[in-house]
């Protein structure tokens, strides 16, 4: 395997490895409900986001399984900090790894989750040789579900009350995507089905 | 909340009861079949095998914390014939999660014991049990269990494929789910 080159450059973004200075945009997303459901360290105020961002910042690769690499992104714009996505190598042998994105959402519904995403399964499947890459998703976040089935994920399970979160009752979503599957091409956004000829 | 269940439990035909050290031969007869080990986490099992099996499941009569699993020989009770097992496992105390499972010797398929037992287990598990979700997982090519699944009444949740690698091959896996108040509304 070659080394790891980063930053990443996208259409509108750059994706790189946190920094010690990326403290205040984490903390404008960082401690929010939907974000802390699977941020891997539960934050409630700025020091405790500034500990998160130490976390973030060793994740800069995947050397063995169990490592996390986490990138910020960052509109190359304006370098605004937006959100992040993290890749976690979670089994060698069979080649699995987890998705887990994070968007600000005064970000959000621009397609630039789309795009990191997209980005990072060339990543995982490109650099990394991973076979199989998989999201998990709230069942009531609707953006979050939208996006996997955009970008060409299948659903693979549907978990109903089967744990729970913060006093209540869990639904959760299993979204999954093979190396086989995944497509540059498909990082091409189709048509919105209304918008096709019929 | 602990399950310590009264044995035996008693079904039309069946009777689910803790296992005991004179089952080591019954066991072996199914245990030892390639075809029953195929879909198993286990190879076929010696007979040294089988009898430190037996002698484990010997303990596994309760649930008192997380991880305890049930696990009850099922006999007919017309021969006393040994004819399989069935077990309960026991992942979360606090959001009331279990699973069932269950080995049957292909020497008595297609009578129904195997779905008469799980319904006997499921009785235990939302009745004195208290539990509030029950699940089952079995390899996609394993037709015999999921359609048991289905006729216990229980909802495919998952589909994973080749999310591990199995004796060697990708796997494909079907986990199904049961919610106590469907259980109960049959």
């Amino acid at each position: 395997m070659s080394s790891l080159s980063l930053p990443i450059l996208t259409d509108r973004l750059e994706l790189r490895t946190f920094e010690r200075c990326d403290v205040d945009s984490l903390c404008e997303y960082h401690s929010l409900p939907s974000v802390q459901r699977y941020v891997s360290t539960p934050t409630y105020d700025r020091a405790e986001v500034a500990g998160a961002l130490n976390l973030l910042r060793s994740q800069v690769n995947l050397q063995r399984p169990g490592d996390t690499l986490s990138l910020a992104m960052v509109r190359r714009g304006d370098h605004k900090l937006i959100g992040h996505v993290s890749l976690l190598w979670s089994d060698a042998t069979a080649g699995q790894g987890e998705i887990r994105f994070f968007i600000n959402p005064s970000y959000s519904g621009e397609g630039y989750t789309a795009e990191a995403i997209a980005a990072v399964f060339d990543l995982a499947f490109g650099h990394f040789r991973i076979h199989r890459v998989f999201a998990r998703s709230d069942g009531r976040n609707h953006h979050s579900i939208k996006l996997m089935q955009q970008l060409g994920l299948r659903l693979e399970a549907h978990y109903r009350e089967h744990a729970l979160f913060q006093g209540e009752w869990d639904e959760e979503l299993h979204f999954a995507i093979l190396d086989r599957e995944w497509q540059r091409s498909s990082k091409v956004k189709d048509l919105p089905m209304r918008a096709r000829v019929a | 909340m602990a399950l310590y269940p009264e044995y035996p439990l008693i079904s039309d035909r069946l009777r689910l009861r803790p296992f005991t050290r004179g089952d080591v031969d019954a066991v072996y007869t199914y245990r030892s079949r390639d075809d029953v080990a195929r879909y198993l986490f286990d190879v076929a099992l010696s007979r040294e095998e089988c009898a430190l099996a037996v002698q484990q499941r010997i303990g596994q009569v309760a649930l008192e914390k997380d991880g305890d699993k049930i696990i009850l020989a099922v006999e007919l009770l017309s021969t006393g014939s040994l004819i399989g097992e069935v077990s309960l496992t026991w992942h979360s105390a606090d959001a009331r999660q279990g699973e069932i499972g269950w080995i049957f010797n292909p020497d008595y398929q297609g009578e129904g014991y195997a779905t008469e037992a799980a319904r006997a287990l499921l009785d235990l598990a939302f009745g004195p049990g208290d539990i509030h979700r029950v699940s089952a997982r079995c390899d996609v090519r394993n037709g015999s269990s999921w359609r048991l699944m289905e006729r216990l009444g229980m909802r495919r949740e998952a589909h994973f494929r080749e999310h591990a690698i199995f004796k060697g091959e990708w796997d494909q896996e079907f986990v199904y789910a049961i919610l106590r108040r469907e259980w109960l509304s049959r």
